[in-house]
């Protein structure tokens, strides 16, 4: 079940390639770079989400004290650490061509570039404390107190003068949505949405199944 | 959650959550006074009105390229333009380098840089600063032009 995920997000993808590149019109004031939007959005949305995971998972260790929630905070934690990355090299890819640079030190790249560092840090927590209850104990602490970072990168384009555009798809005109985009340029970023969110559950059970084998593994050998 | 723990254990735990708490909040209280006194960049009103306080030292100014302002010397690789917030008071810039793909009158930009004594913005980098807006021309709503024919063109 878990491969067919991973095989529909790659059929997916290439057929979203398509509509992005044959068929949707050039965008007027970025022209081509516009393109990348379509895979720096729908990242960042997934690296916020795996965040959000973490705190599923480290909430429902505290309170639970069962393992499977641990292997969730962990796994999110990975796929964050994962997702912030590819939203910095994505972001630093459009920036070149539209603003003139790869990196400057505002607000929302700095509170991006951040939330990237938590995770590694996270990540990195963990591997250094031996495996079990106080380890999951300590990342479950960690894992929620990370998340304090998410709701900063998003409003940090609202709070802070910023290179980096305000919100597009999230922008409201005197309290009414109104997203600041041709619909012909968001019907493929609602796909390309759909389509990281089956490669992400992809990467995500794949990463679960994995963590659950090296547990029941540990413990066979502890056994012997 | 606590609820099978003695008393004392758990008077315990809220201290310590208080305690985290109180250390969250002076992070986060840091952090965003930190982040609001180092702005990313100062408006052409702010400098004009105070331009002792940003001399000698590197600054960035946010503004609009003002429409009509714009000189590029391609033998010198010299971009002179005025940047304005209000189309008012304007900042003269001058910049040794390429402009910007996206550099255009009436585009916002934040220069970074020095400001002269003769009051002049001497800039290290141009840098463009667009909307959230994302449009397509009327003309090419209706046809799907491919991106290769936008690469040969």
């Amino acid at each position: 079940m878990i491969k067919w995920l991973g095989w529909f997000s790659l059929a997916g993808f290439s057929g979203l390639g398509i509509w992005i590149f044959g068929y949707t019109p050039i965008e007027s004031s970025q022209g081509f770079s516009q393109k990348i939007m379509y895979l720096h959005v729908p990242v960042i949305m997934m690296a916020y989400l795996a965040s959000f995971l973490v705190v599923l998972g480290s909430v429902g260790y505290l309170w639970k004290r069962e393992m499977m929630f641990d292997r969730l905070a962990k796994s999110s934690a990975e796929l964050a650490m994962l997702f912030f990355a590819m939203a910095l090299v994505s972001g630093s890819i459009w920036g070149k061509p539209t603003w003139g640079t790869y990196w400057t030190w505002d607000a929302r790249l700095t509170t991006t570039l951040l939330a990237f560092l938590i995770y590694v840090g996270y990540v990195t927590l963990r591997s250094f404390a031996h495996p079990g209850e106080k380890q999951a104990r300590l990342a479950a602490v960690i894992g929620i107190i990370a998340f304090l970072d998410i709701p900063l990168i998003h409003v940090s384009v609202q709070w802070w003068r910023t290179l980096h555009q305000p919100t597009t798809l999230l922008k409201t005109v005197g309290g009414e949505a109104k997203p600041a985009a041709d619909p012909v340029l968001l019907y493929p970023l609602f796909a390309s949405f759909l389509l990281m969110a089956v490669f992400f559950a992809y990467l995500l059970l794949l990463r679960l199944r994995v963590e659950a084998g090296e547990e029941e593994l540990a413990e066979q050998l502890a056994r012997q | 959650m606590f609820s099978k723990k003695p008393n004392g254990a758990m008077s315990k735990k809220i201290q310590y959550m208080i305690a985290a708490g109180a250390v969250l909040a002076i992070i986060g209280g840091v952090l965003y006074q930190g982040l609001q006194t180092t702005v990313y960049y100062q408006t052409p009103g702010e400098v004009i009105a105070a331009p002792e306080n940003f001399r000698n030292k590197t600054i960035r100014i946010g503004a609009l390229v003002q429409p009509d302002s714009v000189t590029w010397n391609p033998d010198a690789v010299r971009l002179s333009f005025r940047v304005t917030e209000d189309s008012q008071a304007s900042i003269p810039v001058v910049y040794d380098g390429v402009k910007p793909d996206m550099f255009k009158e009436g585009q916002g930009v934040v220069v970074e840089g020095r400001l002269g004594a003769d009051g002049v913005f001497v800039a290290q980098e141009v840098l463009v600063k667009h909307s959230e807006e994302y449009r397509v021309e009327e003309a090419k709503k209706g046809q799907r032009d491919k991106t290769y024919q936008s690469l040969m063109k």
